[in-house]
Parts: structure tokens; sequence; C-alpha cells
């Protein structure tokens, strides 16, 4: 607790201030000239000043010199309404000393009386989390917060399509957030449970219901009640199973395994894949009719690769993250941004994430410059850049080889057979895999 | 602008910023009390300040205005 004299001639603020001042744990005098002010500081000893700049009786300035000869001189703040007289207190002022300028907020009281020094937090806000979570000010992630802000005033089912790392599971907390529903956040994986078990996930189930059920269970359904239920690797889920599911959310009731009561239900069902839409029509992994009431509106959430702009925003991010929980002090150079900007990320943001962690593990800890890995490839990186994307950038070369890796990998690496379907002669095919590095020298 | 003109116009930023900064602080006091941490009535207290504020610092930009106006017409 610090004992702090608020030297301010308009009484409205030093009334405020003082409730605020007050309720943050400090015991709080208050003065309304200069004058009072050296009264105060004769009667009593304070830890801190707050001190307005321009006073009835002259500058608050004056107070300076009285204030520096006291046996234990205190912290001084000067609030001023001019930020241009910053500057000028800043030569004015010895160590001892800062500022606040008008208009005052709560935490700006509270920064100055904890001792701490301003500016570097409002620095680290300039990072901006859409609906608290999310990062990016690309295009598309902005056409996505429009679709978040939209789908959030409605009570529709949303399926979010991206490919694995894009953060489906974050959009589905951002969608919760934003829709401001009293009920919580559930989520559960349909790709995680035995055939045996998905059914009491879901719909809960009665005591004695199967082997080892000894007490009753809530399903996610009846925990997520008036919030938002999401349900990661939908197409997953047992094709057996999704005839139950259907009747749930045609009817908004469940019966638990085993039971026979039906139980309301009222949540709102976030349901995500990382299958294109084509995929999902084609492997007939979803059952129609239920792709139908959980689609009501979907979301395709873009891959990194194609918000390259955001990739400086989410590393800088994540290693602000780091440092938090490890007391640490890492900074990206432009240059290493730059390396981190031309790759394509197939991971996407879950690999970033995992390689600025990487990045920051391997870096000297007592240093703040950040050792990049030599390469940023992942051994999932390979599998996944082969998957069909051409796209304006690439070269002729890079697309030659995906299409040769694609082509052995559908003939099951059989090289005559892939030679075939390329048009090319099998020896050519040798002679592409041996400047690839990809073939043994007694397979030539 | 010269000297003269420029500590008038000093002197009215200075005026409306003093009920800028006391609406941020009325403001501040609201959170407080929909946080329960000061009694709700305050509140309501701080509200009527604030509209109170709003027309002190309007009223001192109708001054600005007029008086430089005056001045351009001179």
């Amino acid at each position: 607790m610090l004992t702090v004299l608020l030297v301010d001639d308009d009484a409205e603020f030093t009334e405020v201030a003082c409730t605020i001042i007050e309720f943050l744990g400090h015991e709080v005098l208050t003065a309304s000239s200069l004058e009072e002010a050296r009264d105060w500081l004769k009667k009593e000893t304070f830890d801190h000043i707050l001190l307005d700049f321009m006073l009835p009786d002259g500058s608050g300035a004056h107070l300076f010199d009285e204030l520096n000869a006291l046996p234990k001189s205190p912290r001084v703040t000067l609030i001023t309404g001019h930020p241009s007289v910053k500057s000028v207190i800043k030569g004015l002022c010895g160590p001892n000393i800062d500022y606040l300028v008008k208009p005052i907020q709560r935490e700006d009281l509270e920064l100055v009386l904890s001792g701490k020094p301003q500016g570097k937090s409002k620095k680290e806000e300039s990072i901006k989390q859409h609906f608290g979570l999310l990062i990016g000010e690309s295009a598309p992630m902005k056409e996505l917060y429009k679709l978040i802000e939209r789908v959030s005033r409605t009570s529709a089912n949303v399926m979010l399509l991206g490919e694995s790392g894009v953060g489906k599971e974050v959009v589905a907390a951002a969608i919760h957030k934003a829709s401001e529903s009293e009920g919580p956040y559930v989520a559960t994986n349909c790709g995680a449970f035995s055939k045996e078990l998905i059914g009491s996930e879901l719909f809960g189930h009665e005591k004695g219901a199967f082997t080892g059920a000894v007490g009753r269970k809530e399903g996610v359904f009846e925990q997520a009640e008036g919030g938002t239920l999401f349900l990661d690797e939908i197409t997953e889920m047992p094709i057996d199973m999704q005839p139950n599911l259907l009747r749930v959310l045609e009817n908004k009731v469940v019966i638990r395994v085993g039971g026979t009561k039906t139980t309301p239900v009222n949540c709102r069902v976030v349901s995500a894949t990382n299958r294109t839409m084509e995929e999902i029509a084609q492997s007939k992994v979803l059952r129609e009719d239920i792709y139908f009431r959980l689609a009501v509106f979907p979301i395709t959430i873009p891959p990194l690769r194609d918000r390259k702009e955001d990739i400086p925003l989410l590393a800088r991010r994540f290693m602000e993250e780091f440092n938090a929980e490890n007391g640490a002090n890492f900074t990206w150079k432009d240059s290493q941004l730059d390396t981190l900007q031309a790759y394509d990320w197939p991971g996407n943001v879950r690999e970033l994430r995992h390689f600025v962690h990487r990045a920051a593990i391997m870096s000297d800890p007592e240093k703040s410059a950040i050792e990049l890995p030599k390469t940023i490839e992942s051994p999932f990186a390979q599998k996944q850049s082969t998957s069909p994307s051409l796209q304006a950038g690439r070269t002729i070369e890079d697309v030659e080889k995906e299409l040769i890796y694609a082509t052995l990998d559908k003939v099951s690496g059989n090289k005559t057979t892939a030679a075939e379907m390329l048009g090319i002669s099998t020896k050519t095919l040798y002679n592409r895999l041996h400047a690839y590095g990809d073939l043994s020298k007694d397979e030539q | 602008m010269n000297e003269d003109a420029l500590q008038k116009l000093s002197k009215y930023v200075h005026d409306a910023r003093k009920p800028l900064n006391r609406i941020s602080m009325q403001a501040e006091l609201i959170k407080m009390a929909l946080n329960g941490d000061v009694p709700a009535e305050k509140a309501l207290v701080a509200l009527d300040k604030i509209i109170a504020s709003t027309k002190d610092c309007s009223a001192t930009l109708s001054e600005l205005t007029s008086e430089f106006s005056n001045t351009h017409v001179e």
C-alpha cells in the first residue's frame, strides 16, 4: 500500500480518481493548489505524488526542488493536458519522475502506481486479436471475420472446412465468443473415440448401460446446453453412428445410452473436417442428410500460404507467448521474418507455431537473437505439399517433381507403369529421381 | 497563426480537455460499478456527470469557434 498525494484543482476529477486509487489499495490525500500541497508535505510522508502541471497558483514543476530536498523523496507523476509538454518535462525531470497525459484511464493510474516502466505493454498490443483469438489482417482473414460476425448473430449450425493446422478449433471458439451465448463452449473429437464409446460421449449414458458405466454421465450435447458444441473431425465418425446424430440434430432431443427418457438439447453445433467439400461428397464418409444439417453455413478457412502477409504477425505473437511463458526476451530480425514468409507452410499455423517454439528453444536464452534452424521443413511437409495445388509463381521443375512423386504414389512405386503414365521413358524417370537424390545406387 | 492566437487556442484546448478527462474517469467508475466494485448508484450519478461534461466540452468548442471567426472577420 502506498500513501499518495493527488494535487489537482479539478474537484470532480480528484473525487473519482480518489475512489479508483483507494480501490487499488492505496491511501490518498488531495490538494487543489501548490499551497495546499506544501501544507501536506510538512505534515505527512508520501510515497507517490500525482501532480497537475497547471495549478491556480503556478506550475506543478515549482514543487520539484522542494520534493528533492525531502529526506525521503517520493516518486512523482506529472499530469499534463499537452502531449508536447512531455519532452520539456523529460528534460527537467530526473529518473524519479514520469508523466500522464489527459484524458486519464484507470490502467494509467494502475501502471504509474505499480512503478513499472510505461510503454512496453502498449507496444505489445499492436497485434490485434480479432474476437480475442484470431490473428491476421489479410484480405482472406477479413472475409473470414465478416462470416463469423454474420453467423454469430444467427443460431445456424456451422461446418468449418480447411486443411490440417489452419485453426479450425480457434475459429469455432471465436464463433462461440462472438455469439455471446449464455451456455458453455464444449469441444470433442469424433475421431478420438471407438465406435462403442462415441455414443456415450455424444449423448451420455445411464448407470449400468454397459460394462464400466458405473454412474450416469451427461453427453456433450447436454453439457453444451445454451452454448456451442464443437465436433472436430466429423468425417471420422463411424457411418453407422451417424443416424443417431441425425436424430438429435432433427428432433433436438437426446436419449442417453441405456436410457429411455428424452432430454431436450439446445446448442449450436460447429463441426470441422480437413476434407474438401468434393471429397466429402465423393468418399461417402458423411451421410448427405447429416451434411445438410451440419453445414447450414459452411466456412472454408484459408491455408497459411494464401495469407502470407499474416506470417510475420503470427510469428511475432507466438514468440511473445514463448517469451512470456519462459521469461525470455527473443526478438525477430526482419530478414528472419522474410525467410518465414517465403515458405509455404503445408502444416499451416500449427506448423509455424511449432517451428517458432522450436527456434526459441534452440536459441541462446541469454541473448535476444533467435537462431533459425537450417531447414524449415517438417517430416509432414513433403507429404502434404504433394497435394494437387497448381499455382502461379511455382517453377516447372518444382511442379514436375510433384507430378512424378504423385504418379509413383498412385502406382505404388512401380517405375515402369509410372513412366508410361507420365509419357516419358523409364530412363528419363530414373534420371529425374537420381537428380532429386531419391534413388539408391542398386536401384539404377 | 501568430503567437497571441496560438496562446488563445491552447487555452481553449486546455478547457476542452478538462471535461474529457472527467468523462474518462467517470466511465472508469461506471465500469467498476458494473463489476460490483463500488455501489451501483454511483454509476447513475457518474452518467449524469458525463452528460454534463459533454455539454461543457461542447460549450468550450462553440466559444472557440466564435472567438476565432470574430478574429478572422477583424
